[in-house]
């Protein structure tokens, strides 16, 4: 049980969290009301950076969820981004973003997700991501990521790789898993002529 | 027994956050842990029920209501009708209130708040020092009926809950603070749908449907879960309402209530 | 997602096949042909369907081309009358149950909308028998209440086929009358015919009994053991009969779309007095012909064709008779126009016949009605007749030596209970007896039902012969005795009550 707080902390606590959201509202002030970007989640990437998804703003984003222990259908999700990359003629290729989000930040350390990003050649477009559960569960809820975690350690998750547009809108999804799916990258390709 | 838990339940009166020094305040009931078997498979093998043991927590004893809402959007505007996103809240948000700050009537207040999103309700929570439940720490307090902790097996407390599933929700829902159960915690049937905390993490495979899918990568790992016990269908109904919503959705007969953790060690 | 679910680029529900399950999903289509019903991409725009509540079916659509058609069905939860003085909490689709008819035409592509209305408490979700793809759409259609989803399918195969519900659990979204039926037309469209009507079975549980008044809630236990309280067509006892009857004249051609929702039981689909010409039975593509009772199973549907030649009331029935004549499972086609006595003549006859058990004929019986009008009616007119009648009438039960049954009917002859209160006995046999009721010392405990069937004359004539046979007391029951009885507003004896 938590001690009770005195009213003095209370009304501390409030006023610091009004402040931290007045901040933030200033800024997300433009961004579209349907954009994932209205979440302002606090993340770290594998090299130990912060993160906030909105950095991302203004440019094609490829999102999808992971764990690196995950043995089964998580190296296919590496697998078919880099191969929907590939379908992608070259200069596009290098304008595109990758963010993918840990659902197991217990054992997705910064120095693993680090290792994974190597294990699957991941250049500096993508961003390994981690948060703590609380705000793993927001991230998923936002990408419509259904998950959840085994007495054994392990997730299941569904599995899904969504195209964020230049504002963070969710423009199209797609749930092949292998091989490009060529509908997505044409809207892979749709979404990089808005970009500026 | 049964007594002995109720005069353990202490209860602790917080502070909600968003109505502080106003007489707005939340009670928060202690449900004591214990081994309790879901009806969704909790161990390793998805077929087979392993009972786990629930940590205790305290419970919110009654969904949050209207007023409390209220006066939660008064002093967090960003989350009025018309200002909440369109990611965190979808067009029917709060639809039946009268205006972003006024309820639909003036009896209003103490009926439960409904047309909340998830990301809505998880807000509240945050701002009363809580969070959303669990799946399994809602299922472990619902399965109490006034006498015993639980009480699933028997027809009488399954037909209590199919009876409310069978009333269209056209009329608005009932005033919160019907009889408390064991715990102490009222209104889990028989008024609202809640949200849990884990809403997305309940996707199952249908009663018999899909049963041994061979199919698994469509969920990564072990497939779709099942549910154990068949008849469990009044809970599996609960659990097919959430499993259809995503944390945007709001219905008019969802709403939600919160918990803290920890709570007294019995 | 809604950004994902209304703008329709994805399918935002894929990866939620959680609780859409896929009972009924068609095989996927063998090998690599192009399957016989795509005629290639929509052409022209897009046209709204047509959607019609039960009986009623949507004219034909008579196009030549396949289009893309644009389908929006609204789920809607609500208390509607299932018998004379009950309700019951149906889940529709489209506000009947049956739900909506649904009319395309093979090689259509379909965009299926789902509404869940926002008063509604369960999600749902939709799988059509006429989907080619995993759940029939179950998946891609799972709606929250106040939601909307929408998936595309090409519809590939011709025939008659059942939607559903496929939510869990499924068999209480189905019992609750979520089905119905749709329609895939051969590119040509289906022979014209006079009428077309819409029927589909279904099997209902309540926790109370049949026709018990009041709202009435739904019985798990009763559906899983598979003992409903009602078997209907349309989902409401007088759903099609009296003013609600179908109608056609004679010598025109009937079609009957019909389905079977179940959740558990077969049909065997009957229409008294008339023999369908033509069944595609199965919903398939073969038909049968010259056929008099078609068995449709649940999750299916046939479609019966017969030409009308006599004028009557059909009646539409599961011949499995008891649902029929206890259940509900009735519907009438009332044919109107001139009657045709070559083909069926009416009533031509109207006599007793006694079979076997006449014995002692029933010159007797006319003669006693005959001397009882000149009020000349004699003991041994009134024992001969009765013997008569009490072959034809309650020897079945007490036996033709009036022994009875012992354990199951009670013995006539040397009855302590008949000679204890001879008058008792005219009640009896006027409103008959139930309950406990002790003869020469052996009790039984079972109903005799009322001889309505009997007019005064006979039953004194019956009585008299009883108390004269078989070492009874004697005695004479006369016609004004029953008379008074029958004048009198009597329940049907108890015997526990005597
Ligand atoms: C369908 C079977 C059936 C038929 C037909 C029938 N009975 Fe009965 N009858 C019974 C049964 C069963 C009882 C005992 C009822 C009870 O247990 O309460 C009974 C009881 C009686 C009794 C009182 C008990 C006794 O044995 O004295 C009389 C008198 C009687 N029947 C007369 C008749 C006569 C006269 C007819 C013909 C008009 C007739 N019944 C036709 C089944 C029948
Ligand atoms: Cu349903």
């Amino acid at each position: 049980m938590n001690p009770p707080l005195s009213r003095r902390d209370v009304l501390r606590r409030l006023g610091f969290v009004a402040g931290m959201w007045w901040a933030a509202r200033a800024e997300a002030r433009d961004i579209p009301g349907d954009s994932v970007y209205q979440l302002r989640a606090q993340l770290t990437d594998q090299d130990g950076r912060s993160f906030e998804l909105s950095s991302l703003r203004g440019q094609a984003v490829l999102v999808s969820m992971f764990y690196s222990s995950c043995e089964q259908v998580c190296p296919m999700i590496f697998e078919t981004i880099r191969l929907t990359l590939l379908a992608l003629p070259v200069a596009d290729r290098e304008r595109v973003r990758v963010m993918m989000i840990s659902f197991d930040p217990a054992r997705d350390s910064v120095a693993v997700l680090k290792a994974t990003a190597e294990a699957h050649q991941c250049d500096a477009r993508w961003a390994l991501l981690r948060a703590e559960d609380a705000e793993v569960r927001r991230i998923a809820a936002v990408l419509g990521v259904q998950y959840r975690r085994l007495a054994s350690g392990e997730f299941n998750h569904s599995s899904a790789i969504e195209l964020l547009d230049t504002e963070g809108r969710i423009a199209a999804r797609t749930g092949t898993l292998g091989a490009a799916d060529p509908g997505f990258v044409k809207a892979v390709r749709k979404a990089l002529s808005r970009q500026a | 027994m049964a007594l002995e838990i109720v005069r353990r339940a202490t209860r602790i009166v917080v502070c909600a956050a968003a109505a502080c020094g106003t007489a707005m305040a939340a009670d928060f009931i202690t449900v004591p842990g214990g081994r309790f078997a879901s009806v969704l498979p909790q161990g390793p093998v998805p077929t087979v029920s392993v009972p786990v043991e629930v940590a205790a927590f305290a419970m919110r004893a009654t969904p949050v209501t209207a007023g409390e809402f209220l006066a939660f959007v008064r002093a967090h505007p960003e989350w009025q009708r018309g200002r909440a996103p369109a990611i965190f809240a979808d067009r029917r948000y709060l639809v039946d209130w009268r205006s972003p700050v006024l309820l639909a009537d003036g009896g209003a207040a103490d009926r439960p708040v409904i047309n909340v999103s998830w990301f809505a309700a998880r807000a509240y929570c945050e701002s009363e020092r809580a969070r959303l439940p669990t799946w399994l720490e809602w299922e472990y307090t619902a399965a109490a009926d006034e006498t015993r902790r639980d009480a699933r097996a028997d027809p009488q407390w399954r037909r209590r809950i199919l009876s409310w599933y069978e009333r269209p929700a056209t009329t608005s829902p009932p005033r919160v603070g019907g009889a408390p159960n064991v715990f102490g915690v009222s209104d889990l049937h028989g008024v609202v749908w809640e949200w849990v905390d884990d809403f997305n993490a309940l996707f199952i495979a249908g009663d018999s449907r899909v049963q041994g899918d061979p199919d698994t990568a469509k969920f990564c790992g072990a497939g779709a879960l099942s549910v154990i016990d068949r008849d469990s269908y009044a809970v599996l109904m609960r659990i097919a309402l959430l499993s259809s919503l995503s944390a945007a959705d709001t219905t008019g007969s969802l709403g939600f209530r919160c918990v803290r953790p920890g709570g007294e060690r019995p | 997602m809604n950004v994902a679910r209304s703008a329709g680029i994805l399918d935002a529900h894929a990866t939620r096949i959680g609780l859409a399950a896929m009972l009924c999903a068609p095989l996927l289509s063998f090998g690599a042909q192009p399957a016989a019903g795509d005629f290639g991409p929509p052409r022209g725009a897009p046209i709204h369907a047509v959607l019609t509540s039960p009986p009623n079916v949507p004219p034909p659509v008579a196009r030549n081309r396949p289009a893309k058609v644009i389908v929006t069905l609204e789920v809607v939860e609500k208390e509607m009358p299932i018998s004379e003085g009950v309700t019951y909490t149906f889940w529709t689709f489209g506000g009947t149950v049956p739900g909506s008819f649904i009319r395309v035409r093979q090689g259509d592509t379909v965009e299926f909308h789902l509404k869940n209305h926002p008063d509604n408490k369960m999600p749902h979700n939709i799988d059509l028998h006429g989907v080619t793809g995993p759940g029939g759409g179950a998946a891609s259609s799972f709606t929250a209440p106040g939601h909307e989803s929408q998936f595309t399918f090409k519809a590939l195969n011709e025939g008659i086929y059942v939607y559903h519900c496929a939510t869990a659990p499924v068999g209480m979204h189905v019992a609750n009358g979520m089905y119905g039926l749709m329609l895939v037309e051969p590119p040509r469209g289906l022979p014209k015919v006079d009428h077309e009507y819409y029927v589909m079975q279904g099997d209902f549980y309540t926790t109370g009994k049949y026709r018990e008044k009041g709202a009435q809630p739904f019985d798990m236990e009763k559906a899983i053991d598979e003992r409903p309280t009602y078997v209907l067509f349309n989902g409401a006892e007088g759903a099609l009969t009296g003013d609600k009857a179908m109608k056609a004249k004679v010598n025109e051609t009937v079609r009957l779309f019909v389905g079977n929702g179940g959740p558990n039981l077969v049909s065997s689909f009957h229409v008294i007095g008339a023999i369908f010409d033509k069944v595609r039975f199965e919903g398939g593509t073969n038909f049968q012909t010259n056929v008099q009772t078609t068995l449709i199973p649940a999750g299916g549907a046939a479609i019966a064709e017969f030409r009308t030649r006599v004028p009557g009331s059909y009646v539409l029935v599961d011949h499995s008779i008891f649902r029929a004549f206890n259940k509900g499972a009735l519907a009438i086609l009332k044919v109107d126009g001139e009657p045709d006595k070559a083909i069926y003549s009416g009533k031509e006859l109207d006599s007793v016949y006694l079979g076997d058990r006449a014995g002692a004929n029933l010159n007797a019986v006319t003669r006693a009605t005959a001397s009882s009008a000149a009020g000349t009616l004699s003991l041994d007119d009134q024992v001969h007749a009765g013997q008569a009648l009490f072959a034809g009438t309650c020897s079945v039960c007490h036996q033709g030596n009036g022994a009875g049954l012992p354990g199951v009917f009670p013995p006539l002859a040397k009855s302590d209970f008949l000679g204890a209160d001879t008058r008792r006995a005219i009640g009896v046999v006027l409103h008959g007896l139930s309950g406990k009721v002790t003869v020469n010392g052996q009790e039984y405990h079972s109903v005799m039902p009322p001889m309505t069937q009997l007019n005064d004359d006979e039953v004194a004539n019956i009585l008299t012969y009883v108390l004269n046979s078989w070492g009874n007391p004697g005695g004479r029951i006369s016609i004004d005795e029953v008379k008074q009885q029958r004048a009198a507003p009597t329940a049907p004896a108890k015997a526990s009550e005597h």
